[in-house]
């Protein structure tokens, strides 16, 4: 036996005696396999069919079915484009374009030739504040322009190449000295730098023996802000620091916090400038905000919202066991052990009008009911985290920020169902996610929150946690079901719904992350306190993650029934950059585009849907008058054409044909009539898909076609009147030119004829339309037609 | 509990399938991915149903019974869905129903059939299998200006596979000519007499005979052959050889009154008292011989009609050149078979039978890397003269050397295809979603059984889940997902290791023309 065939088999038999040998475990095998070896090695899946009870046939559907799975070795880094809404509407594509050309690649090629980097684009990495974002093994890097991917992979090289996880050890608290500093550690503010600004900020304490709590706290929803150091001290308000840089740090601290001894100022050799920050107060180089200050960005940004699955955002440790507890954690599930039977506890969800924050929006307590109502010894909890739209980040958030709130909903819903077992399905994605609830399980197993006979209550429930593995289509629950048995995520017709017959035909309940999330507050404050909240039939908030072309992105909680107009304008602050309000994107690529003469509508499960569009599951994107219509609905036609699980022909084939279609229009080739057969195409695949996600692909050309049919008109007139689709506009440079060369200098494709201190000249067969050169001109010279 | 479909109330029991509830009624719902006693994953949408109450469609294969359902299995908007599930799988159909040489054959001969016959030295099916569509094999054989060959894809590669000898071959054994002649059909006791005895009612009454019916051919000139035998010169067509051919309707019962111009008298006085059906083949003529049998003018001045080949009288029809002058005597040939099973439906009180070709998906041209792929069946070798001149023909080595040329453009499921039945059914427009590029077909050939073309597969998985089922330890699997998903052998091994014991069940199980017996099915014979 060849050398490397033995060390193969070796390998695959340690990671079957990890996983099992039940078709169930064919997605971990797998994702450990691609672990180890950085694809899946074909002689590696033989030997596991040899070994297991996983058969060729599975083997085969499962690892080419998800996103995740390689079959031919990659390089030894990964570059993921994000090519979610956000980012794809601040030019995703000319990034994932300035990578391949920075990596010399051609044709299919994915990796480069030496063999250092593979690139790929990502559905979302649901960091959409800080679009575009690329990750490059575990280091995120957020609002990547083109011409900086060069330098992109270079600072990789040599600062981060050896990164582990991006996610730092949470540390526990220390006695509270003169107060705290709080930072927070999502992924955006990650990506955006917190995790440097954290060591600056110890570093600075350290030296300046100052005892102050620096906490990491989870996602602080301010994204457009980050990375945001908050201040708190006692007799002081509470002072935010937005956007802040490491060399900042120290400024901020010293502002708040007197070093201790006069040895330690000098030391810290800011004497002067310590004192005169405290004794002139002249004004700081940084922004900051205080907290009950009006008027303020971020005042303005949290003022409006309500934070209930969100709440203590800001404020609590993720991980922070105790903490989650002095925080009301956990009461509402002793409370519902102790003193409300499991009818109890559906009759007050059922009475709060919590209904599914998924998308579809079914009442949550009805659900419960009929899983409760089944005679079944062994159900189960699904919490859906396979948060796979483009464009939005809420169940991200909230498993990094609040994973014991969701532990506690899943156990309250366990409880009420008589379920016994608990699954967190959770996007491969989603590392930091993955890693939060893997430590906030096993210390709740450990303090008696999860197992045998939790509180000496006698109910049992134990939680374990399975990794997506890559397929927009499991965020569907029979799909994701097919997925957790070792199938490929193919859905099902529906009935038998899962709270009858689901995993392995037992009664399965799946709820989505942010359901789970509000029920604690629901059995804490009681019903009535949530159903007062809302409007209609939409009862409570509804977290959404805000961004596209707004002054202030970021994850927001608010109460249903608010109106668009309200969201964009106050706590969005209006579009950036002076542009016109054009559309807000509902609901990612099951959602629609509702047109800015919309903008009174209130934000609730039945309004949206009135207009085309829908909640699906809570993504916000703003787009302004430079945004294409048609470049919109395509861009997420071909998401959903690309996630289709390909079983039904109206979505296999339909979506296709539709994105054929778009394709056409889109390149100034269209005739009149193929917008008809646009339209019908989409009517039909709505009518006749099988599942949720080819009902609702049609709905952002549905949407687009209905609010903005005379843009598709003009592309059948070779316009495109927001400049945006590349087969129809071309670069040229106007009178403004200065002759500074800096465009030619940065053109990709050598597109630039220039003479230095005369206008320059592009080459319009050169150009490939990278808008490197007018992103770079300080005169705004360049000009699309 | 009661479910109503198309206003029938059905009693249906828990757990059954609204197809099945359907079926209890005898409403037919059409499918292609449901197979009974598989798991019925819909995939095809074909089977679509309303429910009257919510206005949804949902494939009825799957869906369980639920009291009081109202649902209608044929309104408007179910028909349409249907019709464009099935259009939108033509849109991704990669395949040829019948080859080319088939289609532009006016006799609609199956020539890649034949070919495969030939090749096997199966030479009574072969000339079965002419005979089929061809009562004058010889003939034709001889003069026929071979329209097929001009369609042949072997054209694009060197020259075409010389169809018209090889169907000429096919009858030139004499003892192998006299098969296949006995009576198809039971005796009807219906008698029918033939007017004219050129190669369309030569044609006619070989097929009034295959149907049972007793025929009488009637001619004016002292040899019956018309045309064939009067106009066409011997070094073109050996007299023997047109002997042969009428021969072989004599061997099958025909009785042949020559000498009998058929007067104006004659015509009413005997033709019509003494036969149940007439069909006219009298050829053309300047004058209008016609007139002396009193038939009402139709359209374009002819008396018979020229797609029901029936005249303004009951019971009298006509073919050929009596229509509208012929000059592929192929055609007058096809026209008499139509004639004669217009008669037949007559005679038999039948509705009359379909005059609209069936549904026929066409690639079109190939592109050259396709050719590559249907050249694996066939020879490289170059197209055959005969060794012995024209005249002679094929010998049997050269016939199979040059059958084995053909690269089988057709389809070896023609008639159990389900895409193709209700794609007729349902008269779709198969352009209707053209794709933007269509896919590049690919033929599989790695299985002794088993021909495999994937771009005609409609991605239903029945033969995965046939292989799985039956316990292959390869059987095939899905590869990929969405638009480009594909099936496929495990770990790139070839179809022949995959289906090691259920080749046979997957080509029954597959509803379309993706998996296919290499033979390719025999028409119900």
């Amino acid at each position: 036996m060849p050398e490397t065939e033995h060390k193969i088999n070796e390998i695959v038999e340690r990671i079957v005696d990890v996983h099992g040998k039940t078709v169930d475990a064919v997605v971990p095998i797998l994702q450990a396999i691609q672990e180890e070896f950085n694809y899946l090695p074909e002689e590696a899946l033989e030997k596991v069919c040899a070994t297991t009870e996983i058969t060729p046939s599975r083997i085969t559907g499962i690892s080419t079915f998800y996103g995740q799975f390689r079959h031919q070795p990659a390089g030894k880094h990964s570059i993921k484009v994000c090519t979610g809404t956000a980012c794809h509407m601040k030019g995703a594509s000319k990034v994932y374009d300035a990578f391949r050309r920075e990596l010399n690649l051609t044709g299919l090629e994915d990796t480069d030739s030496q063999g250092l980097f593979t690139i790929s684009k990502v559905a979302c990495l649901g960091c959409c504040t800080i679009a575009p974002v690329i990750r490059i093994d575990s280091v995120t890097y957020g609002q990547v322009v083109p011409e900086k991917a060069g330098g992109i992979l270079q600072d990789f090289l040599l600062h981060k190449a050896n990164r582990k996880l991006d996610d730092l050890p949470i540390e526990q608290a220390e006695p509270n000295g003169q107060g705290e500093i709080r930072i927070g550690l999502g992924s955006c503010c990650i990506a955006s730098g917190s995790s440097e600004v954290k060591s600056e900020l110890e570093k600075t304490l350290a030296d300046a023996r100052i005892h102050v709590e620096v906490k990491q706290v989870g996602c602080v929803g301010i994204c457009h802000q980050v990375p945001v150091l908050e201040v708190v001290k006692s007799g002081e308000p509470v002072a935010y620091y937005a956007k802040i840089k490491p060399e900042e740090v120290k400024e901020v601290v010293l502002n708040h916090f007197r070093p201790e001894g006069l040895i330690h100022r000098m030391k810290l050799d800011v004497i002067g400038l310590f004192e005169q920050i405290l004794n002139d107060g002249s004004p700081l180089s940084v922004r900051r905000y205080q907290a009950e200050e009006r008027g303020t960005p971020v005042e303005e940004f949290l003022g409006p919202q309500m934070n209930i699955a969100t709440e203590n955002r800001g404020v609590i440790r993720p991980t922070d066991l105790e903490e989650y507890k002095r925080s009301g954690g956990f009461e509402a599930l002793s409370g519902c052990l102790k003193e409300l039977s499991p009818q109890d506890v559906i009759d007050v969800i059922s009475a709060s009008g919590l209904r599914g924050r998924g998308g579809a929006g079914f009442p949550t307590g009805r659900k419960w009911q009929l899983v409760k109502d089944q005679e079944d010894s062994s159900k189960l909890i699904i919490c859906n985290g396979d948060e796979g739209d483009p464009g939005a980040f809420m169940d991200r958030m909230i498993l990094e920020s609040y994973p014991y709130r969701v532990i506690e909903g899943m156990t309250v819903a366990g409880f009420a169902t008589g379920a016994t077992e608990g699954i967190f399905y959770i996007r491969a994605e989603y590392p930091l996610a993955v890693s939060r609830v893997k430590e906030a399980l096993t210390k709740c197993s450990d303090a008696g929150f999860l197992g045998e006979n939790i509180l000496g209550s006698g109910f049992s429930f134990h939680i374990r946690i399975f990794e997506g593995a890559g397929a927009f289509v499991c965020g569907e629950e029979t799909a994701l079901i097919a997925s957790v048995e070792g199938n490929r995520g193919q859905p099902r017709i529906r009935p038998p719904y899962p709270a009858l017959k689901g995993l392995n035909g037992k009664p399965t309940l799946v709820n989505n992350t942010e359901t789970f999330a509000f029920i604690s507050w629901i059995i804490r404050h009681g019903a009535e306190a949530f159903a007062r909240i809302g409007i209609n039939n939409s009862k409570g908030t509804k977290v959404f993650a805000l961004a596209g072309k707004i002054n202030r992105g970021g994850l927001i909680e608010v109460p249903m029934g608010m109106s668009i107009r309200q969201i964009v304008e106050e706590i969005g602050g209006g579009i950036a950059k002076g542009k016109s309000f054009k559309a807000v994107q509902i609901g990612g690529p099951s959602g629609g585009c509702i047109p800015a003469s919309l903008a009174d509508l209130t934000v609730d499960f039945e309004a949206l849907i009135e207009v085309g569009s829908m909640m699906g599951s809570g993504g916000m994107v703003v787009l302004e008058e430079d945004d294409c219509m048609v470049d919109i609905a395509y861009y997420f036609l071909s998401f959903t054409q690309s996630q289709s699980c390909g079983r039904c022909t109206f979505c296999r084939i339909g979506t296709r044909r539709m994105l054929e279609l778009l394709e056409k229009i889109r390149n100034g080739k269209g005739v009149p009539e193929d917008l008809d057969n646009l339209e019908h195409l989409a009517g039909s695949t709505k009518r006749g898909s099988l599942c949720g996600l080819g009902k609702s692909a049609p709905n952002p050309v549905l949407s687009t076609l209905t609010y903005f049919r005379e843009e598709y008109e003009a592309h059948l007139q070779g316009k495109c009147p927001a400049g945006k689709c590349a087969p129809l506009i071309s670069y040229s440079v106007t009178d403004e030119c200065i002759g500074c060369t800096k465009c030619a200098q940065r053109c990709p494709s050598e597109a630039i004829e220039y003479t230095p201190f005369e206008k320059h000249v592009i080459d319009k067969e050169k150009c490939i339309k990278c808008d490197i050169c007018r992103q770079a001109c300080p005169e705004d010279a360049i000009m699309i037609s | 509990m009661h479910i109503t479909i198309d206003h029938t109330a059905i009693e249906v029991e828990q757990g059954m399938t609204v197809m099945q509830a359907a079926a209890l009624k005898g409403i037919e719902i059409p499918s292609l991915c449901y197979l009974p006693g598989h798991s019925n994953h819909p995939s095809c949408m074909v089977c679509l149903v309303k429910d009257l109450d919510r206005g949804t469609l949902f494939p009825s294969c799957a869906m369980p019974v639920a009291d009081g359902m109202n649902l209608s299995a044929s309104a408007k908007e179910v028909m349409e869905a249907r019709k464009e599930a099935l259009e939108l799988l033509l849109s991704d159909h990669v395949g040829d129903c019948e080859a080319p040489c088939r289609i532009s054959c006016p006799a609609f001969m199956n020539i890649p059939l034949m070919n495969r016959l030939i090749t096997a030295n199966r030479n009574e099916e072969a000339l079965r299998v002419v005979r089929e569509e061809i009562a004058l094999p010889l003939i034709l054989g001889y003069i026929c200006p071979a329209p097929c060959e001009k369609a042949c894809r072997r054209k694009k590669v060197d020259e075409p596979v010389s169809i018209c000898l090889l169907k000429r071959y096919t009858a030139q054994d004499e003892a192998i000519r006299k098969t296949g002649l006995e009576v198809v059909s039971e005796k009807s006791g219906k008698q029918v007499a033939v007017i004219g005895t050129g190669p369309a009612g030569l044609a006619a009454a070989f097929y009034t005979l295959q149907q049972g019916h007793a025929c009488t051919l009637f001619d004016k000139n002292e040899q019956a052959g018309g045309a064939l035998r009067y106009r066409i010169p011997d070094d073109l067509l050996p007299k023997e050889m047109l002997d042969a051919d009428i021969e072989s309707i004599r061997a099958l019962g025909g009785e042949f009154q020559l000498n009998y111009p058929v007067t104006g008298k004659k015509w009413d006085k005997e033709i019509l008292p003494g036969f149940d059906a007439v069909i006219l083949a009298t050829g053309f003529s300047e004058e209008h011989p016609v007139d002396e049998f009193d038939l009402p003018i139709l359209e374009y001045e002819s008396v018979i009609h020229k797609k029901s080949f029936a005249s303004g009288k009951p019971g009298v029809f006509g073919c050929g050149s009596i229509i509208s002058e012929q000059l592929l005597s192929v055609r007058s040939v096809a026209q008499g078979k139509k004639a004669a099973l217009e008669a037949d439906a007559y005679l038999s009180g039948e509705t009359i039978p379909r005059r609209t070709p069936m549904f026929n998906s066409s690639i079109g041209p190939l592109k050259e890397e396709e050719n590559k792929e249907y050249m694996q069946e066939a020879s490289f070798e170059e197209r055959t003269d005969p060794g012995s001149g024209y005249l002679t023909g094929f010998t049997q080595d050269e016939a199979i050397r040059e059958a084995q040329r053909c690269m089988h453009c057709d389809c070896r499921k023609p008639v159990s295809c389900k895409l193709r039945r209700f794609s007729d059914q349902y008269g779709v427009n198969k352009r209707r979603f053209d794709a933007a590029e269509r896919n590049q077909l690919t033929r599989n050939l790695q299985h002794d059984l088993v021909v495999y073309e994937p771009e005609k597969c409609i991605r239903c998985g029945l033969c995965v889940e046939i292989t799985q089922k039956d316990g292959e330890t390869l059987g095939l699997a899905y590869i990929g997902r969405g638009f480009d998903v594909r099936i496929t052998v495990p770990f790139s091994k070839t179809m022949q290791e995959g289906l090691v014991k259920t080749a046979q069940s997957c080509v029954e199980g597959c509803p379309t023309g993706a998996l296919a017996d290499r033979t390719s099915e025999l028409v119900n014979w």
